[in-house]
């Protein structure tokens, strides 16, 4: 059963993104860019958070990028997420891109 | 395939750190300055923190951290290393075990507890003198520092958050993320750390101060620290200085460069894989019933191979015939090759005493010194798990009873430290292991007069010292004038006299009253696969081992008539006593004309075993007796044989005693 929540075009992901349960992560979303151009990704408010799930979305968004596919959070980053890319150093040096990814910044995607 | 389960993984770690802890905080007990050691306990408590966080044991990581942050404190010098920090420490340490291993349990209680005395032990430490020792650099100091941690430090448990936590607390800091060797997410690694990252840090601390953020990954981690000179007086970092790349050596530099989002790889990564993968090839962790389990195949194999010997032996097929033979090569080198795998030093279990010895002294207040020779002896693994609690009730004993008190120890003019000294070597397919103390050695009139009152022996009756000794192992036999929590109820000495028995092994007790006592435990390398030799008595097989043969002789029948009643052969000039195992066994069968002896030994005692025929060496994987048979003490185990029938084993220990025992009787009666 996955562990992700999948309505159309949108992947909601489980609470637990951190390291212990990333590998999973990993599959659901690479199973679900397959099958979708353009993908919102869904984040609980609650959800913990640690570097290997930053990790993974920078690496979704290269491989969207690659794909010619759009990716996008539902929301912008807050809470645990907001909380790890601060403190992981990722929020220092980000391109106006990135700023527009992970923080909404410069115009809703 | 089947994956280990992780926490049964972290739960083996968390074992192997809680050992190092343990002999680091009783290393540091020995010399409370040794920074080594302060750094090493505090490294394990990082660690442990750390991978019990990221595997979910919340508790174990809440309350490791508080003992780390004490250790943290020492290492830092702002608290000295005190007895009593180690002693909290070491305390605090059986905890994180029990939350290791029950992290559901009721465990809050205890851990405040654990925790008040840990605050009072640093308290008590704090002192105006050692806050002096506090380092203080004076000025501030400006680095640039890039890093990478090891590719699988994330699966292993360290977690970078709080060692960049770390870093900012040290000053004024900018860290930036560099994400240029993110793959894309087909090709990610997700447990696997693809991120490494550039800091400027401006800090009144000195620059072994960033060391220590990273100083339990530091052997496996890449970190290049440039100080700028001059040192900053005020400020925050600069941004309008050089970027970090044109401070860093070339290599760095060029990596730095390619720092922008693209995707391409990191230039230091490979070489830090390449690093990791060799030291990870070096080491495979296997679980120990997996060993069984091969152990158990190689057994079948040997079995099976016999039978194959025995059935090419009997054909003309010269082709199968070679065949077999190099199954039987092979099976022999598939089995030596196990044994080696199955093979661990002791220094895991002397290590354990070392904690205990360290409380019993405290307990006593006696002053115990460990000593350890031999730990890189190899033993069977399933031998050092059965060893250990014999063990504890030996050095126990010793510590309580052998050992006296300063006091006396001075008033007997010898040193106030007492010292029990722990050995191992390999000697002819055994392990010995002796417990030797300089204590107060064993009162053979005590030992007498407690045996006669318990009417173990008889009033006046004729025993050697080593029959005296061996008094001590019988059940309920104490003879402690006072009942410690220790030991003094007699319980314990035959459990380990037990122990050894069932092990195969011997002991042996030496004393000299005044001067100390000494324990020697003489156990078989291995319990799983043996060479023997296989003989027959009357229509039965049976098998001894081949390490306690000495040597085989041909008993002539008329030689055999006329030592009918004194059953002795003269061997070299010594007259070595001989058991007919036919009439032992009750064979009822004639002897054969030409009987053989074997001559067998335990270290300095012989004794010779009558059989009809030696038929030649066997490969004997050893099978357990039956519980209906468990007290049949003349023999060790059973095996079987290539023909598919049971041969019992004998047990070597056992027979040279009964014929020592009559070579006694023989004497006694002149």
């Amino acid at each position: 059963m996955p562990a992700s929540d999948v309505k159309e075009d949108c992947l909601r992901l489980p609470q637990n993104l951190t390291v212990r349960a990333i590998t999973i992560v990993q599959q659901e979303m690479l199973q679900f860019l397959d099958k979708t151009a353009s993908a919102t990704i869904e984040l609980d408010d609650d959800c913990q958070v640690d570097i290997s799930f930053i990790q993974l979305m920078e690496a979704a968004r290269i491989h969207a990028d690659t794909a010619g596919k759009h990716i996008a959070l539902a929301r912008p980053a807050s809470g645990s997420t907001l909380d790890v890319l601060k403190r992981s150093g990722f929020l220092e040096g980000m391109s106006a891109e990135d700023l527009k990814f992970w923080l909404h910044q410069g115009g809703i995607q | 395939m089947s994956f280990p389960d992780p926490i049964a993984v972290f739960r083996t770690e968390a074992a192997e750190l809680l050992e190092l802890i343990e002999a680091g905080l009783l290393d540091l007990n020995v010399n409370l300055g040794d920074k080594d050691q302060v750094d090493a306990v505090f490294r394990g408590l990082h660690t442990l923190k750390g991978s019990g966080a990221m595997f979910g044991f919340d508790a174990l990581a809440a309350f490791t951290h508080h003992c780390e942050t004490a250790f943290d404190r020492v290492r830092k010098g702002e608290v000295p290393a005190t007895r009593e920090l180690v002693t909290a420490v070491l305390e605090a340490k059986d905890h994180m075990r029990a939350l290791v291993d029950t992290p559901n349990g009721d465990h809050e209680a205890t851990g405040e507890a654990l925790l008040a005395n840990l605050r009072a032990a640093v308290d008590g430490a704090n002192s105006p003198g050692a806050a002096s020792l506090a380092k203080a650099t004076p000025g501030r100091n400006h680095f640039k520092i890039r890093f990478s941690l090891p590719q699988n430090a994330m699966a292993n448990g360290t977690n970078p958050l709080p060692l960049l936590d770390e870093l900012r607390e040290l000053g004024e800091c900018e860290i930036v993320a560099n994400r240029s060797a993110i793959p894309s997410l087909e090709l990610l690694a997700p447990t696997d750390l693809h991120v490494s990252w550039q800091v400027e840090l401006v800090t009144t601390q000195p620059r072994s101060a960033i060391d220590d953020v990273f100083i339990f990954v530091m052997d496996e981690m890449q970190l290049d620290v440039v100080t700028v000179e001059p040192p900053l007086t005020a400020g925050t970092p600069a941004k309008t200085e050089a970027p970090i790349a044109e401070a860093l050596p070339a290599p760095a530099a060029q990596a730095v460069a390619a720092a922008p989002t693209a995707p391409a790889p990191a230039p230091t990564a490979p070489a830090l894989v390449d690093a990791k993968q060799k030291k990870t090839s070096e080491n495979v962790r296997v679980p120990a019933e997996k060993l069984d389990e091969l152990m158990d195949r190689v057994g079948e194999l040997v079995i099976a191979q016999s039978r194959l010997s025995q059935l090419a032996g009997g054909s003309g097929d010269l082709q199968l015939r070679a065949v077999s033979e190099d199954v039987e090569r092979l099976s022999g080198e598939l089995r030596d090759t196990m044994m080696v795998l199955r093979m661990v030093p002791v220094t895991q279990l002397f290590g354990r005493f070392r904690r205990l010895v360290h409380d019993l002294a405290r307990e006593t207040g006696k002053t115990i010194e460990l000593l350890t020779e031999g730990e890189t002896t190899e033993v069977d693994k399933s031998v050092i798990e059965r060893l250990a609690d014999p063990l504890v009730h030996l050095v126990r004993n010793s510590c309580d009873h052998g050992l006296e008190t300063p006091e006396e120890r001075r008033a007997a003019g010898k040193p106030e430290a007492g010292h029990i000294l722990l050995t191992a070597r390999q000697q002819a397919g055994e392990v010995i292991i002796t417990i030797k103390d300089d204590g107060r050695g064993i009162n053979k009139e005590r030992v007498r007069a407690k045996a006669e009152s318990s009417g173990l022996i008889a009033s006046n009756a004729n025993l050697t010292d080593q029959e005296l000794y061996q008094l001590i192992f019988q059940p309920g036999f104490s003879t402690a004038q006072t009942v410690t929590n220790l030991s003094g109820r007699g319980v314990g000495m035959d459990v380990v006299k037990r122990t050894i028995d069932a092990l195969r092994g011997t002991i042996n007790v030496t004393s000299h009253v005044g001067k100390g006592s000494e324990i020697s435990l003489a156990i078989p390398l291995t319990l799983a696969i043996i060479d023997g030799l296989l003989v027959r008595v009357g229509d039965g097989r049976y098998v001894i081992p081949l390490s306690a043969v000495e040597e085989c002789l041909e008993l002539p029948i008329e030689e055999d008539m006329r030592s009918r009643g004194r059953s002795f052969i003269s061997l070299r000039d010594s007259l070595v006593p001989f058991l007919r195992l036919r009439d032992l066994f009750r064979t009822g069968t004639k002897p054969d004309p030409f009987q053989k002896v074997v001559v067998i030994s335990t270290g300095s005692e012989r004794v010779g075993l009558v059989v009809d025929q030696i038929i030649g060496d066997h490969q004997t994987v050893i099978k357990g007796m039956s519980k209906l048979h468990h007290d049949v003490a003349t023999f060790s185990g059973a095996t079987i044989l290539g023909d598919g029938d049971v041969a019992l084993i004998l047990d070597v220990g056992h027979l040279v005693a009964e014929g020592q025992q009559q070579e006694a009787h023989l004497r006694a009666a002149g």
